[in-house]
């Protein structure tokens, strides 16, 4: 385990305040202290680790590589007649501008959070 | 509550209007409480733009709104008399009776006000970074959300391409999800066909979502494993400060390395900007 460290001005994407003010302590792999946050922020920060607990990708049920996953992503996309690109909420600008891109390059619909 | 120069005793000289169709836990907080009708939100708003413009309205048409005549003077008396005035929306507004039209008439009432003095209307966000995802869909095609690029250039039009109408009406047939889990939140029909098509999500975690999509990849959550960019509510754009090592790579990279999948494939439509390039000239 690596050393705490203490990051100042830390960023809370929980909700839509988006407050740039918290005071983290982390040792590389937790966050074990979240000063400043609100409940919700608290749950957030302190809720994630550095684990591995899911597998990194999972294609018709069965585990399997990253590399793999995006190949078979990339044919679904670019054989769909229709393809959709949603959500973008929880994700951080710069992929966000990658989804336009995908959408641009698909002919698809892109759509967000806000047209709900 | 903040004091600033031209409000110095803080939440004193703020005054807040609460609209709900019930009694919240918020009244007790607000000012005015204005308790609307169910599904008479449009109502409401066409008559206070009538009323700010001076023309007739009768008390039937107010008391059909759940209103009164004084709740409804009182009401615009206090927005023009503000220095700065902000309506705050949400899903009540645009998920009801009315949809996009509510949003669209209390947009227009908010620049009707301006007629007096400072006034906007701002949405209320759920989620981390949707006003992000606004503003880049704004910069990049023109249009904030509920687009189409299937001629080639950006198309807007919200209930048309808007995904729950898309999904509900089972036009789509392959779903690509980021950031979000519409499994948890979205009705029951479009679940259903997003079940039928082939999803494919990018999160964090195994979600609902996830358990009915054909593949899943494990993303860095933003913020905490991942840097970047989001926006604040009102615009604002902040930095993120990754504060723990993830083994999973970012959403970002994840979905360049898809459009570069992509990219290698044959270009059938020939939009992109090299095929145009390549296009004679006579």
């Amino acid at each position: 385990m690596s050393e705490l460290k203490i990051i100042n001005n830390a960023t809370c994407t929980f909700c839509g305040c988006v407050c740039d003010d918290i005071q983290l302590h982390s040792d590389g792999n937790r966050i074990h202290k979240a000063v400043k946050a609100c409940v919700l922020g608290k749950a957030w920060f302190l809720n994630h680790t550095g684990d591995k607990k899911y597998p990194d990708a999972i294609v018709d049920g069965k585990e399997t590589s990253v590399e793999e996953a995006i190949q078979v992503s990339a044919d679904l996309l670019y054989d769909a007649d229709m393809p959709l690109v949603y959500g973008m909420s929880n994700t951080t600008c710069e992929a966000q501008k990658e989804c336009v891109a995908l959408a641009d390059q698909l002919c698809g619909l892109l759509d967000s959070h806000t047209s709900l | 509550m903040q004091k600033s120069k031209h409000l110095p005793a803080g939440r004193k000289d703020r005054t807040m209007v609460l609209v709900d169709i019930r009694e919240t836990k918020s009244v007790k907080a607000s000012d005015v409480f204005l308790q609307v009708r169910p599904g008479k939100d449009f109502e409401l708003i066409t008559l206070l733009r009538a009323m700010l413009r001076e023309q007739k309205v009768t008390d039937d048409q107010i008391a059909e709104t759940g209103l009164t005549r004084e709740q409804c003077v009182d009401f615009l008396d206090r927005a023009k008399a503000a220095k700065f005035g902000v309506f705050f929306f949400g899903m009540g507004l645009s998920m009801t009776r009315g949809k996009h039209m509510n949003s669209a008439a209390l947009l227009t009432l908010a620049a009707e006000l301006n007629a007096f003095t400072k006034f906007v209307a701002m949405p209320m966000r759920g989620h981390g970074n949707v006003t992000g995802a606004d503003v880049i869909m704004r910069w990049q095609t023109g249009y904030p959300f509920g687009i189409t690029f299937n001629r080639g250039y950006p198309r807007y039009n919200p209930g048309e391409f808007s995904t729950v109408d898309v999904l509900v009406r089972g036009d789509t047939d392959c779903a690509f999800i980021i950031g979000a889990d519409p499994g948890a939140t979205m009705p029951q029909p479009a679940i259903d066909h997003m079940a039928k098509v082939p999803t494919i999500v990018l999160d964090p975690h195994v979600t609902h979502t996830s358990k009915l999509a054909k593949v899943h990849i494990t993303t860095a959550p933003a913020g905490i494993a991942a840097p970047g960019t989001a926006y604040r509510m009102d615009e604002i754009p902040l930095p993120l400060k990754p504060a723990i090592d993830s083994p999973y790579p970012s959403d970002e990279e994840v979905v360049r390395r898809i459009n570069e999948a992509v990219a290698q494939k044959a270009d059938w439509l020939g939009t992109r900007p090299q095929s145009i390039q390549h296009q004679p000239i006579s």
